[in-house]
């Protein structure tokens, strides 16, 4: 069983993280809310998504788990005004969903949970160093590092206090130097890995600029990037493989 | 190359890339590199590949070709090469050798009569692996950091051998006997553009009520690469006659037939010469710049040729994978 009512905007921002990653998703409709694991096929990055009950209007499930295609889904949400509500009822019988907003009503074919690739494990990571950015402040980076690379690198100085992206070209390079103040917080560390921006950018295009992201970084880990959305009751947490830095 | 005839027996699978993502995989080199110099002379203008001094290399561009596919899919490829020829296929090779010059002379004349596509289709035929593909493809090999055993003899036999140890995860060949020489698990058509094959030896024996001892005299019933099989025999029929007589022998006596040297080549699968001294590093670190300049430079390989499959091999390469921290 599950019906809910949730804010367009909620609920584009919810599929927006997950569908910069991949196509189709398992959701798990659970008592206090929804949950989403996802990793591309090539397994290099993953999305951890939790809405909380109290980030719908009205929110009842009991835990079941259904299948979506998500352009399809984003295509109908994306139908709504953002401060229009979007009523989402799961037919047990038929496996469809009923989305209706505004007059407007859709049933959705849902995909067998099971044809969809498995739920990743959460990689065990040692991260030594934290950052606190503002969306805006990633997003000048990575944005300025494309422009001059397929990678960037992210670092931070432990001795200057300070967060640092990189990006080398054939030509050109690109340096952004964010020192503590240009930060909300930093737990500085030695931290050094290289990532591509394929997938970056894509996860950077979910995030809004006035997002406040946490940034777990180690030396040639995988980086986390955490952020919350829908008034703090929505959080997704991003995962993403580095690359091998050549000498 | 093995007999066509355990397709009918063997218990094969069609399997996704993504199943056997993070692998090991022990491929027979000789089969492997054949497939690859056969489609890359087909496909790929002489120019591309021959050196001013009249070298042929399509392995080079065969082996880069076939090395970013097995990346990609996140296979780890450990290459294993035939030793020597085994003396029981004297005869096989001859067959092959005939077969080839065959070919030749009819390549000859389309070239002759000005048929491009006859003579494309016909020189994919007439490779052999000469000593300059042998040292080549081992030195790019070694380049790209990928692991190389070499066999004491069958590189299938070895490949096999490493794989019941557990060394590897699967043996890759397009033969079938590598199911003779006991390897658990064969992925086939890692070479084609589709999905792979899983071949199973239990599935196999389970599934004809077999044990491993009467696979092989099921097989030598049918013909090997060392015998020829026994007249009137094919699968079924051989299935049924090992079954009811127990064994090769059994069936031998009560059909009054004979196989040469019946004895060692049922060793020669049960017991291959193999060795277990071999030791390989799955953690590849290739320098491509380096073996990029090897192909195009010293080997004189048009670069447009395989530009795009290193930059794929680089890709593949250094993008780590989340698995890695699970």
């Amino acid at each position: 069983m599950f019906e809910a009512i949730a804010s367009a905007s909620t609920l584009g921002d919810a599929l927006d993280s997950v569908s910069v990653l991949v196509d189709e998703c398992k959701i798990r409709l659970n008592e206090d809310g929804l949950a989403i694991r996802a990793v591309d096929p090539a397994n290099v990055g993953m999305v951890d998504l939790d809405l909380e009950a109290g980030a719908f209007e009205s929110y009842d499930a009991d835990g079941g788990v259904i299948g979506v295609n998500l352009a399809r889904l984003e295509d109908i949400a994306s139908m709504a005004n953002a401060d229009d509500l979007v009523h989402l009822e799961l037919d047990e019988e038929t496996r469809k969903l009923h989305i209706q907003m505004d007059g407007l009503s859709y049933t959705l074919a849902l995909i067998d949970p099971d044809s969809i690739r498995q739920e990743p494990d959460i990689p065990d990571l040692d991260l030594s160093a934290e950052i606190v950015v503002e969306g805006a402040q990633l997003s000048r980076g990575v944005t300025a590092a494309d422009m001059v690379s397929d990678h960037i690198r992210l670092r931070v100085d432990p001795d200057d206090e300070a967060f640092l992206v990189e990006a080398q070209g054939d030509t050109d390079d690109v340096d952004l130097e964010l020192s503590r103040e240009d930060l909300i917080d930093l737990k500085a560390g030695g931290a050094d890995s290289l990532f591509s921006l394929d997938y970056l950018k894509d996860m950077n295009k979910a995030i809004a600029s006035d997002a406040e992201v946490t940034i777990e970084l180690g030396e040639e880990f995988p980086v986390k990037l955490h952020y919350g959305f829908g008034e703090g009751l929505g959080n997704v947490t991003y995962m993403l493989a580095p690359r091998i830095q050549s000498d | 190359m093995g007999n066509a005839a355990l397709r009918d027996i063997a218990a094969l699978q069609t399997v996704s890339w993504e199943e056997v993502a993070g692998s090991v995989v022990a491929i027979d080199a000789h089969n492997w590199l054949y497939r690859y110099l056969t489609t890359t002379v087909k496909f790929t203008a002489d120019e591309a590949y021959t050196t001013s001094e009249g070298d042929k290399v399509a392995n080079l561009v065969g082996t880069v070709t076939g090395l970013a596919k097995l990346f990609e899919h996140d296979l780890t490829p450990v290459f294993v090469f035939d030793g020597g020829v085994t003396e029981l296929k004297d005869d096989e090779v001859e067959r092959r050798r005939e077969k080839r010059e065959a070919a030749e002379e009819r390549l000859a004349e389309a070239r002759d009569r000005g048929d491009g596509v006859e003579a494309a289709r016909l020189s994919a035929r007439t490779q052999r692996l000469t000593s300059v593909i042998h040292e080549t493809t081992r030195e790019l090999l070694s380049q790209l950091d990928v692991p190389v055993v070499e066999a004491p003899a069958e590189g299938e036999a070895q490949a096999s051998y490493m794989a019941r140890r557990g060394d590897v995860d699967y043996v890759g060949s397009e033969d079938y006997d590598t199911l003779l020489f006991g390897a658990p698990e064969t992925l086939r058509q890692l070479t084609s553009s589709g999905d792979p094959e899983l071949m199973s030896l239990a599935a196999t024996l389970d599934g004809h009520d077999l044990t491993w001892e009467q696979l092989v005299d099921v097989g030598i019933l049918c013909g090997t690469d060392f015998n020829d099989g026994v007249d009137g025999i094919g699968p079924k029929t051989a299935l049924k006659t090992v079954r009811k007589h127990g064994d090769l022998w059994g069936v031998l006596d009560a059909r009054g037939a004979h196989v040469p040297n019946g004895d060692r080549i049922r060793s020669l699968f049960l017991n291959p010469p193999v060795t277990e001294d071999y030791a390989f590093d799955t953690d590849i670190r290739p320098d491509v710049d380096a073996a990029q300049a090897y192909v195009t430079e010293e080997w004189e390989v048009d670069p447009d040729a395989v530009a795009r499959w290193f930059d794929r091999i680089e890709e593949a390469t250094t993008q780590t994978g989340l698995d890695d921290w699970t």
